[in-house]
């Protein structure tokens, strides 16, 4: 069979519902497109570790400190699972988990944009983990019907322990709910700060190429906005029920369209931050990957070759 | 006498008992709770990602463990756990120097830490019999849980230390600055005969210390270049033991209470 | 002592096989061959001959490095603050606030879902203040 051949049964086989494996035959095009995605998933469970790895040692009490340090290292246990899938999918070009981690201190691969903003009190570490991880959860379990059966059974495992995520994120927030006026404001000034990071986080409106392709290809089943519109209708009751103001006065149901319509969020400004690592916190944290990447690069040649 | 009449439970206790008790009980939970929270400083900047996570594992463990001891000086003296790890001043902490110390390089963490973790076995064996029951109850489940961490950078030392280059060269220095704290660190305190007639230790201070010693020099002493070292030991200015502390642990406290004092009346 | 020079040398291998491409690799059993690829040979006949596999290893069991004592297992103190159970109190709480907790289970339902079905955008949609 000839390359195109090949790459149409093999579009056939994904559209009809069949799983590739790491060894199977693929199309460069669907290599390419999983290493970009799956890569891009890895460093930002990475670059995740920060804003909240900043509130360990302010944690109010010994259970807050364990859970919020149980919850980083599952951040950084889920880059690690991904790591290994990407590593598997890139051997072919040769390049493995050192490369991969330095295209992150040098700029070459982009995280979330979340990421790069900062976690200014501890009500920001609880809507990290209540609204930032309850955005991922939703865009993780969109991805379970993956094609590509390793990302999908990595999943699998990722969104189990994102189930302790979620119930600790709700945890605190409810804490600081149900608490004294002071607290009450910093949980409404946490929301408006990342009110419109949240929205960004499920990428563009528009469909772009490269999402059309993994479209195509089965890697993704579900388009940004349709996850953006399911994150709003389940959390912007339990945001209003809190009592909190959601800083959009146009944001309303509109039962014709059968959707949230909702102000748009400065998409250039944002996509500048990801793009060229320009937010408040990107070039800090990116300092502190260098900590282990750079700085600790003779634990890793010591352990490995002995010297 | 069979060992659980012999037991001595909280209301048994003497003034003198209980005071030396809670004294030893704040070390031990010091300790845990200084050098769970120097471990979590390192999530995310591990040299690798694998053990980024199992370091964390380790350091959760010892927080744990800081909440059990803490809790049982909660019992003793009615001041909450969450208090007594977050709120005290830092003249009143009795932890080790060496827990305090900052991380500095993954040299010196590993050498810190399997040195804690041998004494920390040390310790914990000398009080699975012990006559105060809580103690010997929950030190047993600690042991358990602490063997793990004591392979496991025993295992880094003997890697790090073994190959040449670079990493000996770190491991040597983070050796002599981290062998400065050992008197402090195996200082058991001006109650360590009493705890010991009480039962509540059953092991003899000077047998524990000399145990640490050959099992730490055994480990570098069948490596050329290391067996022919001596361990310089310094007498600290200030004695952690004692409360006296360094910037090191102010800092560190400053830093943990920033929650708790933006709004001392709130539940968080 | 001439039959036992005959003999051809066999090896411990354990045999791992998959079900399905979401499922993980499992250990079914082990058996007794002298080469890899016999040993795959006989693993297909001996551990899946009556059910639907898409992978079988084999792996020499000198080749696997286990874990040799219980304690490096040990989890003795509570560790409630990194399980859902540790967080029971969350619907109790969300009740004062006339919501419910959201679990794990519900948002992947929600979200395989091709469409959200009319009831459930109404009832989301009708919380507007």
């Amino acid at each position: 069979m000839d390359s195109l051949g090949l790459e149409e049964e093999f579009v056939k086989r994904v559209q009809s519902g069949a799983k590739i494996e790491s060894n199977d035959w693929m199309p460069d095009g669907y290599r390419h497109l999983l290493i970009k995605l799956i890569h891009m998933h890895a460093v930002s469970e990475i670059m995740g570790v920060y804003p909240e790895k900043e509130w360990v040692p302010k944690a109010p009490s010994l259970r807050r400190k364990l859970a919020l340090m149980a919850k980083v290292q599952d951040e950084m246990g889920h880059g690690q699972l991904l790591l290994r899938i990407v590593e598997d999918l890139a051997a072919p070009y040769g390049k493995g988990r050192e490369e991969l981690l330095d295209d992150l201190v040098e700029g070459k691969v982009k995280f979330h944009n979340v990421f790069h903003m900062e976690a200014r009190t501890w009500a920001d570490a609880g809507l990290i983990g209540w609204l930032i991880d309850g955005a991922a959860i939703i865009n993780q379990a969109s991805l379970l019907s993956t094609s590509y059966a390793p990302y999908a059974r990595i999943l699998k495992r990722i969104c189990a322990e994102e189930s302790f995520h979620m119930q600790h994120g709700e945890n605190v927030i409810l804490s600081i709910a149900m608490g004294t006026e002071k607290q009450r404001k910093m949980l409404q000034d946490s929301l408006n700060y990342w009110w419109y990071s949240l929205l960004f986080f499920f990428g563009p409106l528009e469909i772009t190429p490269a999402a059309r392709k993994m479209l195509h290809y089965r890697i993704r089943t579900k388009t940004n906005e349709e996850l953006r519109q399911k994150f709003l209708a389940k959390y912007i009751p339990r945001i209003w029920s809190l009592g909190l103001t959601i800083p959009d006065p146009t944001l309303h149901y509109d039962s014709k369209l059968e959707r949230w319509h909702y102000a748009e969020p400065e998409w250039e400004t944002f996509q500048r931050i990801v793009s060229e690592n320009k937010g408040p916190k990107s070039q800090e944290r990116i300092a502190l990957r260098r900590i282990a990447q750079d700085q600790h690069k003779w634990v890793r040649l010591a352990m490995t070759m002995g010297i | 006498m069979s060992h659980e009449t012999n037991s001595l439970a909280p209301e048994q206790l003497t003034e003198q008992q209980h005071m030396a008790l809670v004294d030893w009980l704040t070390k031990l939970a010091d300790d845990e709770f200084i050098l769970g929270h120097r471990d979590s400083e390192w999530l995310g900047l591990c040299p690798t990602v694998e053990e980024d996570v199992a370091f964390s594992s380790i350091a959760q463990d010892e927080v744990g463990h800081a909440a059990f001891y803490y809790e049982l000086i909660q019992e003793l003296e009615g001041v909450s756990a969450d208090y007594l790890a977050f709120q005290r001043p830092a003249h009143e902490r009795k932890n080790s120097l060496l827990v305090e110390r900052e991380n500095g390089d993954w040299a010196y963490t590993i050498v810190r830490h399997y040195l804690y973790d041998l004494w920390d076995q040390i310790r914990l064996d000398a009080m699975v019999k012990s006559r105060y029951t809580p103690l010997a109850h929950g030190t047993k489940k600690m042991k358990r849980e602490e063997y793990y961490h004591l392979i496991h950078f025993q295992h880094w030392f003997t890697r790090l230390t073994g190959c040449g280059g670079e990493a000996r060269e770190r491991m040597k220095q983070a050796m002599e600055w981290a062998e400065q704290d050992l008197d402090d660190l195996l200082d058991i305190g001006l109650y360590e005969s009493d705890l010991l007639s009480w039962g509540i230790l059953t092991q003899e201070p000077a047998k524990m210390r000399s145990e640490f010693y050959s099992q730490y020099e055994d480990l570098w002493g069948k490596i050329s270049d290391l067996s022919g070292r001596r361990i310089i030991f310094s007498k600290q200015a200030s004695k952690g033991r004692m409360g006296q502390h360094s910037q090191a642990l102010a800092s560190a406290l400053e830093n943990m209470t920033e929650v708790i004092r933006f709004d001392p009346n709130a539940k968080w | 002592m001439e039959k036992e020079m005959q003999t051809e040398p066999s090896y411990i291998y354990e045999v791992f096989v998959q079900r399905d491409h979401l499922d993980p690799m499992m250990h079914v059993g082990s058996l007794l061959a002298p080469t890899d690829e016999l040993a795959l040979q006989l693993a297909r006949e001996n551990f899946t001959r009556r059910e639907q596999i898409i992978q079988i290893w084999v792996v020499q069991r000198t080749h696997v490095h286990s874990s040799a004592e219980a304690d490096f297992h040990a989890r003795e103190m509570d560790r409630s603050y990194r399980e859902v159970s540790g967080y029971t109190e969350n619907g109790r709480l969300w009740r004062m606030f006339k919501e419910k907790e959201i679990t794990l289970e519900e948002i992947v339902r929600y979200v395989e879902q091709k469409k959200q079905s009319k009831d459930d955008l109404r009832r989301e949609g009708n919380h507007e203040s």
